[in-house]
């Protein structure tokens, strides 16, 4: 399982992005669109991005709380389960998962921190019980892979190991998109590699054919993720507001 | 939870029968089985009209957890783990239950009905020093090196084995098999596992291996191994091999009495045959008591009684070879001279060919839970280590030793009780159930030297004898 991708619970769960970009009834009824529940995901990701340092925990636990965030909106709507509460809560659980507990109290104390409304404070209470609904909404699977190790290894093996940094951003990035839902992770890594390939104009052709993966999913991949880039700089903080504005209505 | 449609997964909701949970409607709840630090384990059965009724499921309660700190961490590394692995010789989870209303988790497990604490302790104080018969041994060994070997090529560590998280199936389709339980110390370890101490964690001594009591950074699959030499031999003697005095209160991992245990048997380590031992803290700080002191080699022939050229010996030397890196591993040991010899290692490790089977006790139950509790005592069998998995003391009770009753140790019908009506009782078992007068869990078929045993297994620091089972376990 922790050595095999293909037989663990993290494989057998992933999604098509159809499935991904389900806007749950109750959400919808609020007049919430796929773009809004994107908006919403991704600014919460990047509020776990922000909070972990504070409680200096590695870029794993982030990402795999992201990965629990994300899996959680995958079956259960957002005017239920509150993002600015399941995003802390997330990095709580994670940090069990990954070995590096942090205390609730510590989460509250940082989270206050963080300049944001009030909205985005919370009781220790508050997690504890959160962190509960959630095990429940993972259904209890906590395993999660990243594109961390395997791009390393990719790297090294392509002898391109000073692309290092760039492409570490990049699959930081990812995180911010439902791809760890969708696909194995080691494509992910491999598609990080093809852009910055591109970007840094490095000749990775050969050593991307001898990998026998299929070249067409790390390309779309890709694709996305610059997608992703580009559809970025049109977001404003007035379009997240607005879209927590419509999951603040009553139904 | 296990087949992923949500069969089971009850809805946890549990308000509407006062404290009961809803869930807790799918089984019959028959009594306490366990108690430890983390929570108390029930016995339950799975009511109709479950595909699976009549099903003994053992379920694990933990504690909230004191300090406010949610799911303890244990809790989560045995879920996480479970939920992923699956191998005939491994616990089966299959349910996990959350009461909102305060906070509990529950895991459910196939129920075991025996462990190998309880199976060796039979044969030492009940069927006077009578050893286990050698197919027994064998296939329990096999077996459990065979979960083994694929926790380890699963890059899992267990790091807590011992006889009482070894369990074995009871009567039944599954009858004998072996099931490695108690993953709550259990690690995958893609990154090197720091040693269990830096978080203040206490596991049992007499099992763990020289490396680590000589301070070792780091953990890898061969002190698993370790644990499995020192069960084997115990298998055979009845006895553990190395008792070690814990020394408490520290967060130092250094044991001289153990290592001194080990030493007195296994003879001096030398850097000759264990090159690395020079990088072991405190092989180097500690000069006088450990480098200098010359311990006569007598070798495992001394304690376990085992013709020095059998096969058997020599998988015993191997496991419990000082050098880490040469110790066997577990897919070398299922590969050795010994289990291709007579007799074979069966599926079915209490019931020989020869027919020969001895009737092990079963789990002691404290009903007293059971508020529609009827007629006779319900008698209580000894405690026992463990049903589901691990760190549990068996039901006891501050007055257990009162008026215990001699009873038969075998046959007796375990009571499907018809389950309890408030299952916040539970909590209180041993406390004014209705059909135990005394509300005390009684232990049938202890003699007075079991009864010592048994509270001697709680507190290792007086006595040479058990160690507590994780008494002090911090997060």
């Amino acid at each position: 399982m922790a050595a095999n991708f293909w037989t663990s619970t993290h494989y057998k769960q992933l999604l098509d992005p159809e499935e991904v970009d389900v806007v749950q009834p109750a959400d919808k009824e609020k007049g919430i669109t796929v773009e809004d529940f994107k908006l919403i995901k991704m600014h919460m990701a990047t509020y776990i991005w922000r909070l972990a340092p504070q409680v200096k925990v590695r870029q794993r636990v982030v990402a795999t709380a992201i990965t629990y965030m994300r899996r959680v909106y995958t079956r259960k709507s957002m005017s239920e389960y509150d993002p600015r509460l399941v995003a802390p809560t997330c990095l709580y659980l994670a940090s069990k998962a990954e070995e590096s507990t942090v205390q609730a109290k510590l989460l509250v104390f940082y989270s206050k921190k963080i300049p944001s409304d009030e909205k985005y404070r919370f009781d220790i209470k508050d997690i504890l019980e959160m962190e509960m609904k959630i095990l429940e909404a993972l259904n209890y699977y906590l395993v999660v892979f990243h594109p961390y190790r395997s791009l390393a290894q990719f790297l090294q093996d392509a002898g391109q190991s000073d692309l290092t940094q760039f492409t570490w951003g990049l699959v930081n990035d990812t995180y911010k998109m439902d791809l760890i839902l969708i696909h194995p992770p080691h494509l992910i890594a491999l598609a990080c590699i093809y852009i910055a390939s591109v970007f840094k104009d490095r000749d990775t052709t050969a050593w991307f054919e001898e990998l026998r993966v299929d070249m067409n999913v790390v390309k779309n991949i890709s694709m996305e993720i610059l997608d992703f880039y580009e559809n970025h700089r049109m977001i404003t903080e007035e379009r997240i507001s607005a879209a927590f504005n419509k999951l603040a209505l009553k139904p | 939870m296990g087949d992923g449609n949500g069969r089971g997964m009850a809805n946890p909701n549990s308000s509407k029968h006062g404290n009961r949970p809803e869930w807790l409607q799918q089984y019959d709840l028959i009594g306490k089985i366990g108690e430890g630090t983390y929570g108390l384990v029930f016995l339950a059965r799975i009511k109709a009209p479950s595909p699976n009724r009549g099903k003994f499921i053992a379920i694990k309660k933990f504690k909230q957890s004191k300090d406010g700190d949610g799911v303890s961490p244990t809790a989560i590394r045995e879920i996480m783990l479970l939920r992923e692995i699956s191998h005939e010789n491994v616990v089966k989870l299959v349910n996990v239950h959350i009461n909102h209303a305060d906070m509990s988790l529950y895991l459910a497990f196939d129920y075991a009905e025996h462990d190998l604490y309880e199976i060796i302790r039979h044969h030492r104080d009940k069927a006077g020093g009578q050893p286990i018969n050698p197919y027994t041994v064998k296939s329990l060994l096999w077996q459990l090196l065979n979960g083994l070997n694929y926790l380890h090529s699963n890059w899992i560590i267990h790091r807590d084995l011992k006889p009482s998280n070894i369990l074995v199936m009871g009567e039944g389709e599954e009858q004998g098999v072996v099931k490695i339980a108690d993953f709550g110390l259990a690690r995958i370890y893609q990154a090197p596992l720091k040693p269990l101490y830096e978080n203040g964690v206490v596991v049992t001594i007499w099992y763990r291996a020289p490396e680590l009591l000589l301070g070792a950074k780091h953990y890898t699959s061969a002190v698993d191994m370790w644990a499995v030499g020192c069960i084997f031999a115990e298998l055979i003697t009845l006895k553990p091999l190395f008792q070690g005095q814990e020394v408490k209160a520290t967060q130092n991992p250094f044991q001289l009495d153990q290592l001194d245990k080990i030493f007195k048997v296994l003879g001096h380590p030398t850097l000759d045959k264990w090159p690395t031992l020079v990088n072991l803290p405190h092989w180097q700080q500690d000069v006088q008591h450990i480098q200098r002191r010359k311990y006569e080699t007598n070798g495992i022939g001394s304690v376990v009684p085992l013709p020095p050229k059998s096969p058997a010996f020599d998988l015993l030397s191997r496991m419990l070879e000082y050098d880490p890196r040469k110790r066997v591993t577990a897919a070398q040991a299922l590969e050795h001279e010994y289990f291709r010899n007579e007799p074979l290692p069966g599926r079915n490790a209490l019931v020989p060919n020869t027919g020969d089977r001895v009737n092990y006790p079963t789990r002691p139950v404290d009903t007293s839970t059971d508020i529609e509790g009827t007629t006779s005592l319900q008698p209580s069998q000894p405690p026992s280590g463990n049903a589901v998995a691990g760190n549990m003391q068996g039901a006891h009770h501050p007055m257990g030793n009162r008026g215990v009753p001699r009873m038969p140790v075998v046959g007796m019908p375990r009571m499907p009780g018809p389950g309890i009506a408030a299952y916040g009782l539970a909590s209180q078992a041993g406390m004014g159930g209705g059909m135990n007068p005394s509300g005390i869990p009684m232990q049938r078929g202890m003699s007075a030297q079991a009864q010592q045993q048994q509270s001697r297994r709680k507190d290792p620091g007086l006595l040479p004898a058990y160690p507590t089972q994780q008494k002090s376990r911090r997060f």
